[in-house]
C-alpha cells in the first residue's frame, strides 16, 4: 500500500486550501483552541466511519438513491457524535452549537464518499477518509492557533502572553476574535503554501 | 418579541449567513466567478430557504419539540424526538429540492435552464441545512417569523455571492502575486468583506 | 441482483430507515439523562455562583445546592405559590423546571396569568439571598443570568450572565467573573425609594454623572450586548417589586 498517497490530503491535496471543500460548517468554531480541537476530531471520527460504512454496503447502494443514503448515514453519526459531546463534554458541545448538525453538509464527507468509497474497499476507504478529516482539522487547528494566540493572548485557555507584556502597553488584538479573519488567515497560509508548491498556483 | 422588519434587516446584513456564518461557502467560491451564474445560484439558494425554512419549522414545532405531540393527546407530551431534528431536516431538504428540479423541469424550461442546474448542489448546501438549524435555535414564535428569516437569510446569501463575483471579476484584472491568484485572493477578499458587514452590528 | 428496480428500492430504504431509527432511539436514551443533568449542573452551579458560593467542584454542586436552596414560586401579585424543599415534597412543580424566559415573555406581553421563580439560598451566618433568574437578548441571541439581592431586597450582592452567540472578547465578556463582580454592591432602589436598578454606562462609570451605586462599566465594543444587560435586568427585576415589597 501507498502510504504516501494518502497523506496527500495533509498537503498538497488539503481539502480547505486546495480543494475548496468543506470550508462552510467550521470558521466559527476557529476562535479558540478547543473548540477546533473537538471540531476537527468530530469531522475525523464522522468522515472516516462514513467512509467505511458506505464501503461495506457500495455494492448493495441503489444507483438513483445513493446520495440520500449516504446523507441518512452522515447524518445519524454527527446526531450520535453531537449527543456524545452534549453528554460527555457539555462546555464544549454549548461552543460548538449548531456547528456540529453542519457537519453534515461538510462538501469533504460527502466529496470523499462520492469520489472514493463508492468505489474502494473498506480499509483504503477508512484511511482515506481519517486522512481527509484530519488534513481539514489541521488548518482549523492552525488558524484557531493564531487566533486565539494573537487575539486573547492565550492557548488552551492558558494565558501565554505573560501579564508584564500587557503592563508595558501589549494589547490582546481584539479583531482576531472577529470570525472574518479567520478567512484573512486562510488566505495567508494559501499563499505561504503555493510559495513553496509552485505548481498548485491558478493560471489567471 | 422581535418586529418582522428586525428580523428581515437583521438576517440580512448583520447576520449574514456568509459574512457572519460562513455558511455555503463552497459553492460561494466555486460559483462566482461572473456576476451571471452567480446570480442564478443567488437565487435558487434564496428559493430553497424560503421553502425548507418554514416546513422544518412547522415539523419541529409540531412533531419532534419536546411536548410537541400534545396536540394528539396529552399522553404523548413527554416525548422528545428532538435529537431526530438533523435526520429529518436533510431528508426534507433533499426531497423539497428533488420536487422543486422536477416541477421546474416539468412547467418551465427558461427557468429550469438558468436554476436547475444548481439545484442538485443546493442539497448539500450548509447554507441551507444551517438555515433550518438557525431557526430551530431562535425559537421563532410563529411560522410567519420563520418565513420572513427565511427570505432575509436568502436575500443575505445572494446579495454576498453577487457581490463578490463583481468584485472577482475585477479582480482578475489586477496585479495579485502568483501564489495568491484564484482561492487566496478570494478567501481574504470575503474576509475583507466581512469586516465591512460587520459595520452593520451598529444598527 | 437488480440494485435498480423499484422494489429494492423501496425495501433499501425502508431497511435503512429501520436500523437508522434503532441505533439513534438507543443511543439517545442512554445518553439523554446524562445531558439532563449537565444542565441541571449548570444551573445549580450558576445560582450558588451568583449567591457568592464561588469554586464549588462539579461533584459537588447538587449536593450543596440541596443543601441550601428553597425554591419559592412567586405569581404576578408577589405571593407566594408553593415552596419546594428538597426531600420533603417531591411531587410539587419546582421552581428550577420552570420555563423563566416564557414566563417573563408573558409578563411583557400584558399577560397577569405569570409565575416566577426564586431562589432562596442561605448564607453561611444563616441570613437568606434571593436569587433571581433574568433572561433578555444580546445582540446574537438570548443572554440570561442570575442576580443575587440581599434579603433587605436592595442590595445586589451577586450576580452571573451566560451567553448563547455573544462575539468572543468583545460582547461575549459579560460571562467573565470580572464582569459579573462589578455588580456587587449595587442598589435597585434610589435614596426615594423609586426603582431605578444598573445602569450599564459606555465610556465608564467614573466619567459619567451616574450614582455609583447604579451604574457599571459598560463592555468595551459590546454596546447592543451592554444596552441588552441593562434591559434584561432593569425589566424582569421590576416584575419582583411587589415580592420585594411583600415579604422582604
Amino acid at each position: 500500500m501507498n502510504i504516501r498517497k494518502y497523506l496527500g490530503p495533509l498537503n498538497k491535496n488539503n481539502p480547505i486550501t486546495v480543494q475548496v471543500l468543506g470550508v462552510c460548517s467550521a470558521l466559527a468554531v476557529t476562535a479558540q483552541m478547543k473548540p477546533a480541537v473537538v471540531m476537527c476530531l468530530a469531522v475525523t471520527v464522522v468522515c472516516g466511519i462514513s467512509n467505511l460504512i458506505i464501503s461495506l454496503i457500495r455494492k448493495t447502494i441503489p444507483n438513483r438513491i445513493r446520495i440520500i443514503v449516504q446523507l441518512v448515514i452522515v447524518a445519524s453519526l454527527v446526531i450520535i457524535v453531537d449527543q456524545f459531546l452534549q453528554a460527555y463534554f457539555y462546555e464544549i458541545s454549548k461552543m460548538l452549537s449548531v456547528f456540529v448538525g453542519l457537519i453534515i453538509t461538510n462538501c469533504i464527507i460527502m466529496g470523499r464518499l462520492e469520489a472514493f468509497a463508492l468505489a474502494n474497499k473498506p480499509v483504503p476507504s477508512l484511511i482515506d477518509g481519517l486522512a481527509n478529516g484530519f488534513g481539514y482539522g489541521i488548518v482549523l487547528i492552525i488558524v484557531a492557533f493564531f487566533r486565539e494566540l494573537l487575539g486573547s493572548g492565550t492557548l488552551w485557555n492558558y494565558q501565554i502572553i505573560p501579564a508584564s507584556f500587557y503592563e508595558y502597553g501589549y494589547l490582546n488584538n481584539g479583531l482576531m476574535t472577529l470570525p472574518s479573519m479567520a478567512l484573512i488567515i486562510i488566505g495567508i497560509m494559501i499563499w505561504i503554501q503555493r510559495t513553496k508548491e509552485s505548481e498548485l498556483q491558478e493560471k489567471q | 418579541m422581535e418586529s418582522l422588519t428586525e428580523i428581515f434587516v437583521r438576517s440580512i446584513f448583520t447576520e449574514n449567513m456568509i459574512f457572519a456564518y460562513f455558511l455555503g461557502m463552497c459553492s460561494y467560491l466555486a460559483v462566482s466567478k461572473n456576476v451571471k451564474t452567480a446570480f442564478g445560484l443567488g437565487i435558487a439558494v434564496c428559493f430553497v430557504l424560503v421553502v425548507t425554512i418554514p416546513v422544518n419549522y412547522l415539523i419541529y414545532n409540531f412533531l419532534l419539540k419536546a411536548g410537541a405531540l400534545t396536540w394528539i393527546s396529552a399522553q404523548l407530551g413527554n416525548i422528545n424526538l428532538s435529537f431526530l431534528s438533523l435526520i429529518i431536516y436533510i431528508a426534507v431538504i433533499a426531497s423539497i429540492v428533488q420536487l422543486l428540479e422536477m416541477i421546474i423541469e416539468r412547467y418551465s424550461s427558461a427557468l429550469y435552464n438558468s436554476l436547475g442546474i444548481f439545484l442538485p448542489l443546493i442539497a448539500v448546501n450548509c447554507a441551507i441545512l444551517g438555515g433550518s438549524l438557525f431557526m430551530q435555535e431562535r425559537n421563532f414564535p410563529t411560522v410567519g417569523h420563520s418565513l420572513v428569516y427565511a427570505l432575509g437569510s436568502g436575500i443575505g446569501w445572494l446579495l454576498a455571492i453577487v457581490a463578490f463575483a463583481a468584485i472577482r471579476e475585477k479582480t482578475r484584472y489586477s496585479k495579485t502575486p502568483k501564489p495568491l491568484r484564484g482561492l487566496g485572493i478570494a478567501y481574504i477578499t470575503t474576509g475583507l468583506m466581512a469586516l465591512a458587514f460587520l459595520a452593520f452590528s451598529g444598527i | 441482483m437488480n440494485t435498480d428496480s423499484n422494489k429494492y428500492v423501496f425495501l433499501y430504504i425502508t431497511i435503512l430507515v429501520l436500523i437508522v431509527a434503532v441505533v439513534l432511539s438507543l443511543f439517545s436514551i442512554k445518553l439523554q439523562p446524562l445531558q439532563k443533568a449537565n444542565t441541571d449542573i449548570e444551573k445549580m452551579y450558576q445560582i450558588l455562583t451568583a449567591a457568592n458560593y464561588k469554586n464549588i467542584s462539579k461533584e459537588n454542586v447538587i449536593n450543596q445546592y440541596e443543601k441550601l436552596t428553597t425554591e419559592i414560586i412567586i405569581n404576578n401579585d408577589g405571593n407566594v405559590v408553593s415552596v419546594y424543599y428538597f426531600k420533603n415534597n417531591a411531587d410539587e412543580v419546582r421552581a428550577f423546571n420552570l420555563s423563566v424566559a416564557e414566563e417573563y415573555q408573558k409578563a411583557f406581553d400584558g399577560k397577569t396569568d405569570y409565575i416566577l421563580p426564586v431562589f432562596a439560598v442561605k448564607n453561611p451566618d444563616n441570613s437568606i439571598t434571593n436569587v433571581i433568574p433574568v433572561a433578555g437578548k444580546g445582540l446574537w441571541g438570548p443572554i440570561w443570568g442570575y442576580v443575587a439581592i440581599a434579603s433587605d431586597g436592595n442590595t445586589i450582592t451577586g450576580a452571573i450572565f451566560d451567553h448563547k452567540s455573544e462575539t468572543p472578547g468583545l460582547g461575549g465578556e459579560i460571562s467573565t467573573e470580572k464582569f459579573a463582580s462589578m455588580f456587587e454592591g449595587k442598589m435597585l432602589f434610589n435614596n426615594k425609594g423609586e426603582y431605578v436598578a444598573v445602569k450599564l454606562v459606555k465610556g465608564g462609570i467614573l466619567n459619567s454623572n451616574i450614582d455609583p451605586k447604579h451604574g457599571v462599566d459598560a463592555i468595551s465594543g459590546g454596546t447592543i450586548t451592554s444596552q441588552g444587560i441593562e434591559k434584561m435586568i432593569h425589566d424582569c427585576l421590576k416584575l419582583y417589586i411587589p415580592y420585594i415589597n411583600n415579604k422582604l
